[in-house]
C-alpha cells in the first residue's frame, strides 16, 4: 500500500466506529432519561460532553434542549461532532483509498453517507431519532460485514481495524468518564452490583447481556468498571481493544514504538486496583487512559505511518 | 423472422438516422427485443426502471466532476434507460477499423521521432509536425516496446444521415470514460435483468484486464510480475474516479506525483514497506507536466527525472511521451494517407470530410461558408472552443473568422452532420435525442478494442454536444449477436 493513502485507511475506521458508537449513546441515553426520575441531574448536554472539549462551547452558548443538542450531534453540518459529518468524512477517506478496498465496501459506505445527508433532518421526534439511529448502526455493522467477508488481510485491513478499535475505546473511556462526571456514582446494590445508571453505559456500549453474562461466572468479585477496562472477552473493553490493536500493530512494519506505548497503557491497567475506586480516583484514571490513546494515536501517525524518504 | 413492432408513438427525425428504429418506425432487427419490452410494458415502466437505474448509479457512487460545481466535486452520472443496440456484424468491421487506425497512428508517432520518413516523401507537411507544440522534441531517437507509443486509445466515431459510421477524432493523449462504459452495464444489469436473459449481449468486462495486460506487455522487467501504477492529478481531478476504478479493478496502485521518485535512472513508489521499483506507468496526467526536467521546467507538478528513467529502458509510460503529436484535428485529416502509407490498405471506417484552414483555399471556402460548417480549433478536447455555424449568432461567427484569420493552422473545419439519433426517455416520454460513440482501442504486445464502446447523448433537444461537462448523459451499448 502506499504510505501517503495508510492514514486514510486509518481515519476511515475512527469516523466509521464514531458513527456507530454516537448512534448506540444517542439511544441509550435517550432510553435512560425516559426511565429516570424527574429531578434527576443527567440532562442533555452531557451527551455533547461525552464527545469532547471542543464542544462545550456549544453548552455555552445555551443550547441545551433535547432539540438543539440532538441536531448538533446528527444532523449539523458543521459541528465535527455529528453523524453527519463524521459520515461525510468516512466517505472522503473512503474515496481517496478506493484502490485498496473491494467495490463492495465502497457501495456501503457510499450509500451509509447518502442515507445519513437525505435521513439526518428526520430526527425530530424520539421515536424516528430512535429509528434512525438503529438504521445507522445497521449499516456500520454492513460494512464491517462486508469488509470482514471480502477484504485481504493486509496493511489495509490492519490500519482500519487499528483506526476502529483505537475509537472504540476512546468512546467507552468517554462514555464512562461522564456518567462518572454527572455524580452519577455507581451505587452499591445488592451483592455488591453496581446500578441503575450504568445500565445506560451497558446499553450505549450493547454490553448488558454480556455483563450479565460475566456477572454470573465472575460470582459477584468484580463491577461494572472492572467489566469495562479489563474485561479481555467484552469486545468494546478497553483491554480487548488494546490487545486487537496490538494483535495488529505486530504485522505493520516500524510498529516498535507503537507496540511500546500500547504495551504501557496495557501495563497501567493491569496495575490498578480497580474494584473499590472512589469517584475521583476513576475519574484520573480514566483521564490517563484517554492520553495514554492519544500517545498510540501519535506513535502510530509519526513512527509506523511516517514515509521513509529514500 | 418477419416480426414488425413499431415503436410508437416514438416518432425519429425524418432527415436522421436512429440506432434503433428504421425509417418506417419499425425496430431494427438488433432492437427487437427492447421494442418487445417497451411495447408490452409501456413508458410508464420505462420510468420506473429509470428512477431504480438513478438510484443504484447513486448508491454505487458512479459519478463525475464538474469543475465549475464549486459546492459538489462529485455529480451523479447520468444514464439514460434506453440502451442503444448495434449488431455484432457491423461491430466486427468497425473494430477491425478502429484497430487498423490505432496500428498506423503508431507506425506514424514512431516514424515521426525516428527517421521521419512520411516527412520526407511528403505525405504530411514537415511544417505541420515539426511546429506543433504536441512534437516534444525530447522524445526523438526512443522506440518504445512493441513500437507502440498510442497504448490507450479513445475514438469519437459518429454516424451521419447514411447510417455510416465516421471518426470524428481519436483521443490519444488521456482519453477517459471507459470506466463509465463498464459502470453502465453493470447498472443495466440490474436493472434489466430480464432482458439480458432473452438476447445474447455481448459482455464488455474484461476491458480492466486486457488493459492490465496491454501494460504489463510494456514492462522492461518481462521476467517477473509487472509493478503497474495509474498515475493520476489527485481527488480534484474530473476523472478521478474513473482512476480510481481502473486501479482497483486492474489491482495497481493508484499513484499521485509525489508518491513517485527517479533513483539512478529506476522509478519507485513510496510504500508503507518502503521503497518500490515501478515498470509501468499508466498516465492521466498531460504529458507535458510528467517531468519537470524536460518539458515545463516552470512546473511544480511531475517527477524529476521520469523521462530520463524511460529513456533508458527503466520504466514504460503509457501512452508514451508525445504521443499527443498525431492528436490534433489537423493532423486527423491525414490520417487515411497515414493508413495507406504505414499499410497498403484502405481506411476500413472514414474521417469526417475536413477542411484545414492552413491551405488557402480550404480557408476561403469555411470562411465563405461559416453558416454551414462546424468549425474546431486543433488542440481542444471537451467540446470546448467549437462553433456549429448554422446554430451560431452572426456575431460569434465574425469572432470565428477572425481567430480563423488569425491563426489558421489552429482551424478545422467540417459539414455540420445530422448525427443519429436513438429513442431517449425525456420527462417520461421517448424522444429522439443526438448521440456518438466512443470505443476504447488498446495496443501492446496486441491489439485490443472494446465490445461497443462509450455512447454519449446530448439531452437536450436537438443538441449536437454530447460532452458530459456540458450537459450529455449517456447509454449503455449493447453489441446484439446476429450471426447465430
Amino acid at each position: 500500500m502506499l504510505a501517503r493513502v495508510a492514514e486514510n485507511v486509518y481515519w476511515m475506521g475512527r469516523y466509521l466506529e464514531r458513527i456507530d458508537d454516537t448512534a448506540r449513546l444517542i439511544n441509550a441515553t435517550t432510553h435512560m432519561l425516559i426511565d429516570s426520575h424527574k429531578d434527576t441531574r443527567f440532562s442533555w448536554p452531557v451527551l455533547i460532553n461525552v464527545l469532547g472539549e471542543d464542544n462545550r462551547r456549544f453548552i455555552s452558548e445555551g443550547g441545551s434542549s433535547e432539540r438543539t443538542v440532538m441536531h448538533y450531534l446528527i444532523a449539523a453540518e458543521d459541528s465535527p461532532a455529528s453523524i453527519r459529518f463524521s459520515c461525510t468524512q468516512v466517505r472522503a477517506n473512503a474515496r481517496c483509498v478506493r484502490e485498496v478496498i473491494p467495490r463492495d465496501i465502497w457501495e456501503e459506505v457510499n450509500s451509509l453517507n447518502q442515507f445519513m445527508q437525505a435521513e439526518c433532518t428526520q430526527a425530530s421526534s424520539r421515536r424516528k431519532r430512535y429509528n434512525l439511529m438503529v438504521e445507522v448502526v445497521r449499516r456500520c455493522q454492513m460494512v464491517i460485514g462486508v469488509m470482514d467477508g471480502t477484504m485481504l488481510r493486509d496493511d489495509a485491513y490492519r490500519l482500519f481495524n487499528i483506526g476502529r478499535h483505537l475509537e472504540r475505546a476512546d468512546m467507552t473511556t468517554r462514555i464512562m468518564d461522564v456518567l462518572i462526571l454527572q455524580q452519577l456514582t455507581p451505587a452499591m446494590g445488592h451483592q455488591g452490583r453496581r446500578e441503575i445508571q450504568w445500565n445506560a453505559v451497558l446499553n450505549a456500549l450493547g454490553g448488558v447481556e454480556s455483563y450479565q453474562r460475566y456477572y454470573a461466572r465472575e460470582e459477584g468479585d468484580s463491577d461494572v468498571i472492572d467489566f469495562l477496562l479489563t474485561y479481555k472477552a467484552f469486545p468494546r473493553s478497553i483491554v480487548y481493544c488494546l490487545d486487537k490493536m496490538q494483535n495488529e500493530a505486530k504485522l505493520l512494519p516500524r510498529a516498535d514504538s507503537l507496540l511500546q506505548t500500547i504495551e504501557k497503557l496495557r501495563k497501567e491497567l493491569d496495575s490498578e486496583p480497580l474494584t473499590q475506586l472512589s469517584t475521583h480516583d476513576l475519574h484520573s484514571l480514566i483521564d490517563d487512559l484517554q492520553a495514554g490513546l492519544i500517545d498510540i494515536h501519535t506513535a502510530l501517525i509519526s513512527d509506523s505511518l511516517h514515509t521513509p524518504t529514500r | 423472422m418477419s416480426e414488425v413492432f413499431a415503436l410508437s408513438p416514438y416518432q425519429p427525425y425524418p432527415d436522421c438516422f436512429d440506432e434503433l428504429v428504421d425509417s418506417d418506425g419499425n425496430a431494427r432487427p438488433q432492437a427487437l427485443p427492447i421494442a418487445r419490452f417497451i411495447s408490452q410494458k409501456g413508458e410508464e415502466e420505462l420510468v420506473r426502471r429509470q428512477q431504480q437505474l438513478d438510484a443504484t448509479i447513486q448508491s454505487m457512487g458512479v459519478s463525475f466532476t464538474v469543475y465549475s460545481d464549486s459546492q459538489n466535486i462529485d455529480r451523479s452520472w447520468p444514464l439514460d434507460v434506453v440502451p442503444r443496440t448495434i449488431s455484432s456484424t457491423e461491430w466486427k468491421r468497425t473494430s477491425d477499423g478502429l484497430k487498423q487506425r490505432l496500428q498506423a497512428l503508431n507506425l506514424f508517432i514512431n516514424d515521426l521521432y525516428n527517421d521521419q520518413r512520411i516527412l520526407k516523401d511528403k505525405i504530411v507537411p514537415a511544417e505541420l509536425i515539426l511546429h506543433s507544440k504536441n512534437f516534444l522534441a525530447p522524445c526523438q531517437g526512443m522506440t518504445p516496446a512493441h513500437g507502440a507509443w498510442a497504448h490507450i486509445c479513445g475514438t469519437d466515431l459518429v454516424r451521419d444521415q447514411d447510417g455510416q459510421f465516421y471518426v470524428l477524432e481519436d483521443n490519444l493523449r488521456v482519453p477517459s470514460g471507459v470506466s463509465y462504459m463498464l459502470e453502465n452495464r453493470t447498472v443495466m444489469k440490474r436493472v434489466f435483468p430480464e432482458l439480458f436473459a432473452e438476447s445474447t449481449i455481448y459482455p464488455v468486462d474484461d476491458y480492466p484486464h486486457q488493459l492490465w495486460k496491454t501494460l504489463a506487455s510494456l514492462s522492461p522487467r518481462q521476467d517477473i510480475t509487472p509493478v503497474v501504477v495509474v498515475l493520476t492529478p489527485g481527488i480534484y481531478n474530473s476523472a478521478y474516479f474513473e482512476h480510481s476504478y481502473l486501479a482497483q479493478q486492474m489491482g495497481c496502485y493508484l499513484a499521485e506525483n509525489s508518491d513517485l521518485y527517479v533513483d539512478n535512472d529506476k522509478v519507485y513508489l513510496r510504500t508503507l514497506r518502503g521503497p518500490r521499483q515501478v515498470d509501468v506507468i499508466y498516465r492521466r496526467v498531460d504529458d507535458i507536466f510528467i517531468d519537470p526536467e524536460v518539458f515545463r521546467k516552470d512546473s511544480v507538478l511531475g517527477i524529476k527525472g521520469l523521462v530520463r528513467a524511460w529513456k533508458a529502458g527503466n520504466v514504460a509510460i503509457a501512452n508514451a511521451p508525445g504521443s499527443g503529436v498525431a492528436d490534433d484535428k489537423v493532423v486527423y485529416a491525414f490520417v487515411p494517407k497515414i493508413i495507406e502509407y504505414y499499410l497498403s490498405e484502405k481506411p476500413l471506417i472514414d474521417n469526417v470530410p475536413t477542411y484545414l484552414c492552413m491551405d488557402d483555399k480550404e480557408r476561403e471556402y469555411v470562411l465563405a461558408n461559416l453558416d454551414k460548417l462546424v468549425v474546431k480549433p486543433a488542440n481542444e478536447s471537451g467540446g470546448y472552443g467549437i462553433l456549429i455555424g448554422p446554430r451560431a449568432t452572426d456575431e460569434e461567427r465574425a469572432k470565428c473568422a477572425e481567430a480563423v484569420k488569425a491563426n489558421p493552422r489552429n482551424f478545422i473545419a467540417q459539414p455540420t452532420l445530422n448525427l443519429s439519433t436513438a429513442p431517449t426517455l425525456c420527462d417520461g416520454v421517448l424522444e429522439p435525442r443526438h448521440l456518438d460513440l466512443r470505443p476504447f482501442i488498446l495496443q501492446g504486445a496486441e491489439l485490443y478494442c472494446t465490445t461497443g464502446g462509450l455512447s454519449r447523448v446530448a439531452l437536450r433537444r436537438g443538441s449536437l454536444v454530447v460532452n458530459s461537462s456540458q450537459g450529455g448523459g449517456s447509454k449503455d451499448t449493447w453489441i446484439i449477436n446476429d450471426e447465430g
